[in-house]
């Protein structure tokens, strides 16, 4: 059995650096022979006899499904190529900005003749990190690439500061929070970043930040302070926003479980409409959500305590952001005796999201393909990508999957040996329940 | 490891004659109408002409496509030879000298097949998402609209009288004549290669989407065959019409078309390959049926007889091309390791069985 040809595509909008970046693998001393398929505007400033023209060719089936839709162009080119399989050991497929990756990303499960010589190493998605923010919003093709990929690099990011690039990176990260974020300049990124990926490296796709798998809040930062009766105040600086929520709260003591009543105390007092006050004006720790406006100095809010005790105070921001602190009559600047942070809410309420599932247990293989089935066959058109890692009853080994809208694929892997068993899996989508999937998924539990 | 009854497996079945090496998967061959010049065109797109003399065979490489070859094609009397590549060029050579006479240029980079008209001294070709027809004298003569996306295959009509277009959204049949428009046999899904039965009253296509489409070619209509395991890229007609095979997986389908046709009978089914067919081809003018797999194996029929696997031989690779020369008595393989070899069907299990 000859061993399969792996193949990365590079989405990006024009303009993202796309060609910079296939320079930049065709000239680099990786010790691969790449052939390169490139959509038909593209231009390679590289003397690589390998580089094939392309024009997106979709390919819709009869039953209408878009889950079944490839691209024509790349199976006949791809075919042909594999053909002449001693002239190469690399793929790339280079997309026009305004290609949807589905379709190529389907095309390597739906046609057998690629499945069974090529893999799909991986999806590498440019953004210009100044002008993409413009088409966030309004750009299915924007929000598809980064839905799809497993790498994004925020590229060009000389001409953005680094606190835009901040935002940037957080938005991103909560559309899609499997994909690792590079930034780059020039599109310079070592080369095993972005190739030989190994596939799906799920361990690594799945081991994102334990921030992500938590549901979101309101708030970024929250602090418990032992305060005695009396006056201290809020100081603040100029920070990324004009205004900001806050939340003060009473709790009973300083242990984990008050503070999770203290959450869920704020959680609700930020849904309400917060008050809007100047700087100046007294604050109370009265479970009100504060809107302090911080147009201009001085940024000080006064907060009146009658009673000694523990208080908890809830900030939208982190209070880094703000160089915000508390301080006492005295001038005297207040320690929290414990703080945390908070995977924010999504200032945009992006239409694309993830959803993580991680949680112990055995899974029944029936309930599970049921779930599963009914799932990808209702809300596949939305769901972009997938990726996982499972536990099954009675299975000794993890079994691993991933998909792209409804079709799916996966096999059972390495055994799990002295491995916590855990399921652990991603959903990329639009629109995506996160409380459907987490109570869909656990229903599947033995 | 075969997963082959050893009893099938008598190799004499076919009878070895000739055989060389271009070291380049073999993309198309097509036999001189006299059966004593082959074309062959490899994946790097060197184009061949292999004299066969006494038995043996010399090949002799008469050009070049830069970028790979594509397809090769004969005219009626074997005078002319064209080839197509993706190099965006169609050549037409010499069929005795293989000296090179013309090139026709294109703004497409994907040459896809080139086919001679079966009497007349005009080639039809696929340019991109056009079809393209030249004559020597007068040049391009006739030149298509778009299609909806590169086309996948062309082919006379056995008469010559039209010629049939595959791409995405089914079947395009084109005449000559500019007045009238192109008949449209229209299907959602792309066809990848089609094949006229015989008498012409069917269009027999194979899909990407794992089906068989039947075009009844008078009335328009139309019968799907599905259930194969991948998309069909096997078509092969009886000589008498009555019979198409198709594959799509490890089976080889036999539809029925004669009477009232194929829609709604069942077909029979060959079942001895253990994985996925890459070629089928009917003997012109007989019985035999010859199937290739991608574990290198070529299997030789008789599917209207009762023990239908006559025999069956192991290749050094698996075959991309096989090809019966047009008198019947001997077929060539092309592989995808370059090999080209002859065999002739052994007539003592033919006639033993009978």
């Amino acid at each position: 059995m000859t061993t399969k040809i792996p193949v990365t595509v590079l989405t990006g909008f024009l303009g993202s650096g796309k060609t910079t970046l296939l320079n930049r693998i065709l000239t680099e001393n990786h010790g691969k022979r790449v052939a390169v398929i490139e959509n038909e505007y593209g231009e390679i400033g590289v003397d690589n006899d390998l580089v094939i023209g392309a024009e997106e060719e979709i390919f819709e089936m009869n039953n209408g499904c878009i889950c079944c839709t490839v691209r024509g162009d790349l199976i006949r080119i791809l075919g042909n190529l594999m053909k002449r399989r001693d002239r190469f050991d690399y793929i790339i497929i280079e997309t026009t900005g305004m290609a949807d990756p589905g379709p190529v990303a389907q095309t390597f499960f739906m046609d057998d003749e690629i499945k069974n010589a090529l893999y799909l190493d991986g999806i590498v998605t440019l953004v210009d990190a100044k002008h993409v923010v413009e088409h966030l919003d309004n750009s299915d093709e924007v929000k598809e690439q980064i839905a799809f990929a497993d790498v994004i690099l925020l590229n060009k990011t000389d001409l953005a500061s680094s606190s835009e690039l901040d935002v940037l990176e957080d938005r991103i990260h909560a559309m899609n929070a499997m994909a690792r974020i590079f930034r780059t300049q020039d599109a310079y990124i070592a080369m095993n970043h972005i190739l030989d990926l190994g596939g799906f490296d799920l361990d690594r796709a799945l081991a994102v930040d334990p921030q992500f798998l938590e549901p979101e809040y309101p708030f970024e930062w929250s602090g418990c302070y032992q305060l005695e009766a009396g006056v201290y105040t809020l100081v603040l600086d100029s920070g990324p926003d004009p205004a900001m929520n806050i939340y003060l709260g009473a709790l009973p003591d300083a242990s984990t479980e008050s503070a999770q009543t203290g959450i869920d105390s704020a959680v609700q007092a930020f849904s309400t409409d917060a008050m809007t006050v100047q700087s100046g004006s007294i604050l109370y720790p009265d479970n009100k959500c504060y809107q302090l406006r911080l147009d201009a100095p001085p940024r000080l809010f006064p907060i009146e305590i009658k009673q000694s005790g523990i208080y908890a105070l809830f900030t939208e921001h982190h209070p880094d952001e703000f160089s915000a602190f508390l301080k006492d009559v005295d001038d005297k600047r207040l320690h929290s005796i414990n703080s945390r942070e908070y995977k924010p809410d999504h200032e945009h309420d992006e239409e694309v999201t993830s959803v993580g599932i991680t949680t112990p247990g055995e899974l029944d293989l029936g309930r599970f393909q049921i779930w599963l089935r009914e799932l990808l066959g209702t809300k596949g058109p939305d769901i972009f990508r997938m990726k996982g890692i499972l536990n099954f009853r009675e299975m000794p080994e993890r079994y691993i999957f991933q998909g792209v809208h409804m079709l799916f694929d996966g096999r059972p892997d390495r055994p799990w040996g002295n491995e916590p068993r855990k399921n652990t899996l991603i959903f990329i989508g639009r629109n995506l329940d996160r409380d459907e999937l987490n109570a869909g998924f656990n229903a599947c539990l033995v | 490891m075969l997963g082959l009854d050893p009893l099938y497996f008598r190799k004499d079945a076919l009878i070895a004659h000739w055989r060389l090496s271009l070291e380049e998967h073999i993309i198309d061959m097509a036999w001189s109408p006299d059966a004593e010049h082959l074309a062959a065109i490899t994946a790097e797109g060197r184009v061949f002409l292999i004299e066969i003399q006494n038995g043996t065979a010399i090949d002799k490489q008469i050009g070049n496509h830069a970028g790979g070859g594509n397809s090769v094609s004969w005219n009626s009397d074997g005078t002319r030879l064209a080839t197509s590549g993706q190099d965006g060029r169609v050549q037409v050579w010499d069929g005795l000298s293989g000296m090179q006479l013309y090139t026709i240029e294109t703004e497409d980079s994907w040459i896809g097949k080139v086919a001679y008209h079966p009497q007349q001294p005009v080639l039809a070709f696929s340019a991109g998402r056009t079809l393209k027809c030249w004559r020597e004298s007068e040049g391009i003569i006739y030149e298509s609209s778009d299609h909806s996306s590169t086309v996948a295959d062309i082919a006379w009509h056995p008469d010559g009288s039209a010629i049939a277009v595959a791409a995405y959204n089914g079947i395009t049949l084109h005449t000559l004549t500019r007045q009238s428009s192109p008949r449209k046999f229209h299907w959602k899904g792309s066809s990848l290669l089609l094949a006229w039965s015989p008498d012409a009253r069917y269009i027999a296509t194979g899909e990407q989407d794992s089906t068989v489409h039947f075009w009844y070619v008078d009335s328009g209509m139309d019968a799907q065959m599905w259930g194969f395991d991948t998309k069909v890229l096997e078509l092969s007609w009886h000589p008498s019409g009555q019979w198409l095979a198709n594959g799509g997986g490890k089976s080889i389908s036999i539809w029925d078309c004669s009477g009232n046709g194929p829609a709604g009978r069942t077909p029979q089914t060959l079942n001895c390959h253990f994985n996925k067919i890459t070629q089928i081809a009917y003997q012109p003018f007989g019985h035999y049926l010859v199937s290739t797999d991608v574990d290198r194996f070529l299997l030789l029929w008789e599917p209207e007889k009762h023990d239908k696997l006559v025999g069956a031989t192991s290749l050094s690779a698996p075959a991309s091309c096989v090809r019966w020369v047009p008198q019947g008595n001997s077929l060539v393989i092309g592989q995808y390791d370059g090999v080209i070899a002859s065999f002739t069907p052994n007539p003592i299990y033919s006639v033993s069985k009978k």
